[in-house]
């Protein structure tokens, strides 16, 4: 009998281990799952995110409607033996304006700072600013694109390889009230930079007359890319 | 030796089960207690309609993006097949091509790096600062701005590339690039000279980076140096609402007075 019990109760030991490891390994694999970040998230989170992905879906959808328009004419003047080269150079001038290739003019917001403003405060303002919808950015006349990042020391920062001296503008072009609301919102970038530069001054104006931001002087053409379909 | 090899056939096969499933279960027990440990985890039912909801709109967001991707290719399709039809329409086309190219409207091939960016797996300090042991948009802005400085052409971060136009913000814990909510670990692939990697490792910026990121919180810092690397098109919208282009004198000002339709038939 002695023997048999034994053997009964390490069979059960050996079942329940195993049935634990087996839970564990269930548990494991499901966090590792991409719903899991999302699940990870607070209420207040998620609400912002989905508001951000709402914005965003929004954005597409008009993008896919001008898309759409545009494939229309360009399908409807080929139906009737013609190439528009209005349209091919509208198409043109608004990539090459969007890239910073091309000067761009409209209105939006000017931003003068002064005092000893760091690059990574410059660098989080652009941040925001490009989250707020700016179409286009300079700093001085320094065009600002994807590859601009801002260094040196207050005083006398580099942007692309020019020396930016205290006090500098930056302007952006964007829905002037949209830009204006989120640089200044209480907890907003100015209230961040003056909280933790006190003594850079920074003064946010509208600026309704178109303004011509300059094109960049950086080449775009890749050297070591080649597109691909 | 004789004796000691006696004993462990000795041993029977159940206990030498247990063990091994004993130290499956440390180590399980051990993995999943890391896994917990920055990321909170809420448990509040009234959150399950918000999560179905983000995630529904993940996917329509991935949708639209692709159709956007699609239109773009159709567009470019129609408009390359004209090419030959007229000398204006060529060049403006190849202009065309070139701008959607620098503006990153194009899939991109070449020699380059791929960074990848971990939350710590240290357990947080009492008095230490959660956020500082998550990898997050300040660490992916700089990382960025880094592979800008040491020659990058062109930039993802896990399949969302970097315009001219994307902001890297944190929501909370998570990180939204060109308005995309991205989870970690972030993958950052960059096109650029083949010694890219050694010229990034050679910024001041990159060795400060490091030392404070990894050495101090233990954020998951690796790379790899692949024969080629794929960097994909920006898939979101380059309508201009509040502005305009306003030419360059270029070539094209010669172009823009044959304004009109051109004939493409034989």
């Amino acid at each position: 009998m002695k023997p048999g019990l034994r053997d009964l109760r390490s069979l059960l030991t050996v079942t329940v281990v195993a049935a634990i490891l087996g839970l564990l390994i269930v548990v494991q694999l499901h966090g590792q799952t991409g719903g899991s970040e999302l699940q990870s998230k607070s209420a207040q989170e998620l609400t912002s995110i989905i508001t951000s992905e709402n914005t965003e879906n929004d954005r597409l959808r008009a993008e896919i409607t001008t898309l759409q328009d545009q494939l229309a004419r360009l399908q409807t003047d080929r139906s009737n033996g013609a190439t528009s080269v209005d349209q091919i150079e509208s198409e043109l001038g608004r990539i090459r304006a969007w890239a910073g290739l091309d000067p761009i003019a409209g209105r939006g917001v000017e931003i003068m700072i002064s005092g000893d403003i760091n690059a990574a405060a410059v660098d989080d303002l652009l941040n925001e600013l490009r989250n707020a919808g700016a179409e286009a950015i300079s700093i001085e006349d320094i065009r600002v694109i994807a590859m601009t990042s801002v260094g040196g020391v207050p005083g006398s920062l580099d942007v692309e390889g020019f020396l930016i001296r205290d006090p500098f503008t930056v302007r952006a072009i964007g829905r002037p009230e949209t830009l204006v609301g989120s640089l200044t919102r209480v907890g907003g970038i100015i209230a961040q930079l003056s909280a933790t530069n006190p003594t850079v001054l920074v003064d946010v104006k509208p600026v309704n007359q178109p303004m011509i931001l300059p094109a960049s002087k950086r080449d775009l053409v890749p050297a070591h890319g080649r597109p691909t379909l | 030796m004789t004796t000691l090899g006696a004993r462990i056939r000795a041993i029977p096969s159940w206990q030498v089960t247990l063990g091994l499933a004993l130290l499956a279960l440390g180590f399980l027990i051990a993995a999943q207690l890391a896994a917990e440990g920055p990321r909170v985890r809420y448990t509040t039912q009234e959150r399950s309609p918000l999560v179905e909801t983000a995630l529904a709109l993940q996917q329509t967001q991935a949708d639209l993006k692709t159709r956007i991707v699609g239109l773009r290719q159709q567009i470019q399709d129609i408009e390359q097949q004209g090419a030959g039809s007229a000398a204006v329409v060529k060049d403006l086309n190849t202009r065309l091509e070139q701008a959607r190219i620098a503006a990153g409207l194009i899939r991109l091939h070449g020699t380059g790096i791929v960074l990848k960016l971990e939350d710590s797996t240290q357990p947080v300090p009492p008095n230490g600062n959660e956020s500082d042991y998550l990898a997050g948009a300040t660490d992916l802005r700089t990382v960025v701005a880094l592979l800008w400085q040491s020659g990058a052409e062109a930039i993802a971060i896990n399949g969302e590339r970097i315009t001219t136009s994307t902001a890297i913000i944190d929501i909370g814990g998570s990180v939204l690039v060109n308005a995309a909510y991205i989870a970690g670990p972030y993958q950052i692939f960059a096109i650029g000279p083949k010694d890219l990697f050694a010229r990034l490792s050679a910024t001041p910026g990159w060795e400060e980076f490091v030392r404070i990121r990894r050495g101090s919180f233990g954020i998951g810092i690796s790379w790899a140096e692949p024969d080629a690397v794929d960097v994909p098109a920006f898939a979101g919208s380059v309508t201009l609402r509040e502005s305009k282009s306003v030419p360059s004198p270029t070539p094209t000002a010669a172009a823009s007075g044959a304004a009109g339709a051109v004939g493409s038939g034989p």
